[in-house]
């Protein structure tokens, strides 16, 4: 097949178009991925607007539906504080882990239709390759908190903290994420199975919402409630988020008073958040290497 | 038609270390052996060498250890026993450095459906680091060697499993890498797609591209492949030419189906090694008759027919074809494969 004349005129012709390899950078290989997963949602918009409607859905619904009965619970601790403003926080926080869910899936779909290897055996950076995809959802998870702010602002929520606050809201939001973007990216390795992802991140989500202090004030919810709620991550989001949004100390778990005023309800929430992001991150970094270096079949 | 992919080689400019080397081989493997945990012995103390600008085969039934090879050599899985140096880079030291010289297609279709043909070679062009400037060119040019110009923006997912599949080995190719591995490139193709499949490896063959395929089609190594390495429960059983290999089958294969048990498969095995106008013919027992190999199968099988009739024997089938992968294993092993790997290895 390859006589010798093929191969000498094969390589002077490589000499004479000598192209320069670039190489791989960790914050290039990043970027590229970065591209790939925002082209992804792009491509498809029912994803990010189906984890829109379930939120959003709630917002109206909590508000029009409990809105007289829940709000009377609310003002009995925040006096002045309407229910649309209580509940625009955690629907915030609802948003970050419904979004968080969608992470997982696409790692799976990736392991399915090959793209997963095929990234393995590029030359990019290994963590690179992740960290453009956890930045693509962080991104998107920005613009969707984003969204469910105008939105609570529109139906008549108020930011006391204004726009600063609502930037603070939305890093909140990221920062709860990615504890949960750790722990579906972990899901979908260990099942490899889209479905078994989809059903225990969304079995995870209704509880973690409602046995909190997302809906209603924990001093109003049963005793085993309240016990579970302090140690829920969802709490600590809600609480800081709802902090800013208030702009005073809500934090319903922590009780510090470093700073006076509303940042003692938003660090600690913080902390724990940031905390819980190094530990399950760990965990899903591991099984990603543990993955990647062996047994892809 | 714009140019092929011309063989980057070693001028590339990002292999140095490989320049010095006096003709190094593009694959050098001594002593491989890949156990798995569970302690399945998946390959077993394999040498081999492929040099430079060769087609080499890797043929053998499923589960031969075919894959698990391919991926040590994409560093995608790390040998349990042996030296691996793949462009003249060791597999477990230099991973990086061997990723950035080779394409490699995997056995399962790999594009990102949800991204057009351009965007998904625009992708692996990034990943593989594709100068910028070069960029646009280059996926203009991957995009007509496959022939998918025409429906560059359409998103994958809409393609054809023979659209995909050339998709994924231009993919592969983006940084004009002097070896590429196929895995199983054709399987599950049709014949036209899979003939499209192998123009194209002969034309980046012919430009210089060293090829490392595996199948369990004879026929693909033999349109294909300059050497070839027969790969059987782990380890490399014959290495040759596929002339040399089809030498040992010694002819083309008569399979004849009679009534009858087998005594009477027996009795008709019996007259076919007797058969004077068949020199040198081997004849094996099948489920329902016999299997006769010989240089005279296509001349003188109807004769044994006729023999085979006029002693009493009801032959209610009869196919001379060239020799399978199960004929060659027959010859090189002396023993069939099971019935399983054999129906795959029949093209």
């Amino acid at each position: 097949m390859s006589t010798p004349t093929d191969d000498s005129t094969a390589a002077s012709e490589g000499r004479d178009r000598t192209v320069d390899r670039t190489k791989n950078t960790f914050v290039g290989d990043a970027w590229v991925n970065f591209k790939r997963w925002n082209l992804k949602a792009v491509r498809n918009p029912f994803v990010l607007v189906v984890s829109l409607v379930q939120p959003i859905i709630f917002l109206v619904l909590f508000t029009e539906v409990f809105g007289n009965v829940a709000g009377r619970a609310v003002s009995e601790g925040l006096p002045g504080v309407g229910y649309e403003t209580y509940l625009v926080p955690a629907i915030a926080i609802q948003v970050a882990l419904a979004a968080a869910v969608t992470s997982g899936i696409g790692l799976v779909n990736d392991i399915e239709n090959g793209m997963f290897e095929k990234v393995l055996v590029s030359p990019m950076n290994r963590t690179a390759v992740f960290v453009g995809k956890t930045a693509a959802e962080v991104f998107r998870i920005a613009v969707q908190v984003s969204i469910i702010l105008g939105l609570g602002v529109a139906l008549g929520a108020e930011i006391n903290s204004g726009i600063v606050g609502a930037a603070g809201i939305v890093a909140v939001g990221i920062l709860f994420s990615l504890w949960f973007v750790a722990l579906s990216n972990s899901l979908a390795i260990l099942t490899r199975d889209q479905e078994s992802t989809i059903i225990a991140a969304n079995l995870l989500q209704f509880p973690l919402l409602f046995l909190s202090s997302a809906f209603l004030p924990l001093s109003t919810l049963p005793g085993w409630i309240q016990t579970f709620a302090r140690l829920n991550p969802v709490t600590y989001g809600v609480d800081a988020a709802r902090s800013l949004m208030l702009d005073r100390d809500v934090m319903t778990v922590i009780e510090v008073s470093w700073f006076g005023g509303t940042l003692d309800g938003v660090v600690p929430g913080l902390a724990v958040l940031a905390g819980l992001d190094l530990v399950l991150g760990a965990v899903a970094v591991f099984l990603l290497a543990r993955a990647s270096s062996s047994d892809v079949q | 038609m714009t140019d092929p992919q011309p063989a980057a080689r070693r001028e590339d400019g990002h292999d140095p270390a490989a320049v010095d080397r006096s003709g190094p081989a593009a694959i050098d493997v001594s002593g491989l052996e890949l156990t798995y945990s569970d302690g399945t012995e998946a390959v077993r103390n394999v040498d081999l060498t492929v040099p430079e600008g060769e087609f080499f085969g890797f043929l053998g039934p499923n589960g031969a250890g075919k894959t698990t090879t391919i991926k040590v050599f994409a560093t995608l899985l790390s040998p349990t026993g042996g030296e691996v140096r793949v462009n003249g880079f060791d597999v477990t030291a230099e991973p990086r450095k061997v990723r950035e010289s080779i394409g490699y297609m995997a056995q399962e279709t790999s594009v990102d459906p949800e991204l057009t043909a351009r965007e998904n070679i625009r992708f692996a062009c990034e990943a593989y680091g594709v100068p910028k400037s070069e960029r646009a060119d280059r996926v203009d040019e991957l995009l007509d060697l496959v022939d998918l110009a025409d429906v560059a923006g359409k998103e994958a997912e809409e393609f054809s499993g023979g659209m995909q599949k050339r998709l994924d080995a231009a993919t592969a190719l983006v940084h004009r890498p002097p070896l590429v591995f196929l895995d199983e490139p054709t399987t599950g193709l049709d014949p036209k797609a899979r003939n499209r499949l192998w123009e194209y490896f002969r034309r980046i063959n012919d430009e210089g591209t060293t090829i490392f395929l595996t199948t369990q089609y004879l026929e693909e190594a033999d349109q294909l492949c300059d050497r070839l390495a027969v790969i059987l429960d782990g380890e490399i059983v014959a290495e040759g030419s596929p002339e040399d290999l089809k030498q040992q089958v010694g002819g083309e294969v008569l399979d004849v189906e009679l009534e009858g048990g087998e005594a009477a498969r027996q009795e008709a095995a019996d007259i076919a090694e007797q058969f004077d106008r068949f020199d040198d013919a081997t004849v094996t027992e099948t489920e329902d008759g016999i299997s006769v190999t010989t240089r005279q199968a296509r001349q003188h099988g109807t004769d044994l027919l006729v023999a085979l009739r006029d002693a009493g024997f009801t032959v209610t089938g009869f196919n001379v074809h060239a020799p399978t992968l199960d004929d060659v294993f027959l010859a090189i092993t002396g023993e069939e494969l099971d019935s399983e790997a054999a129906e795959e290895a029949e093209l």
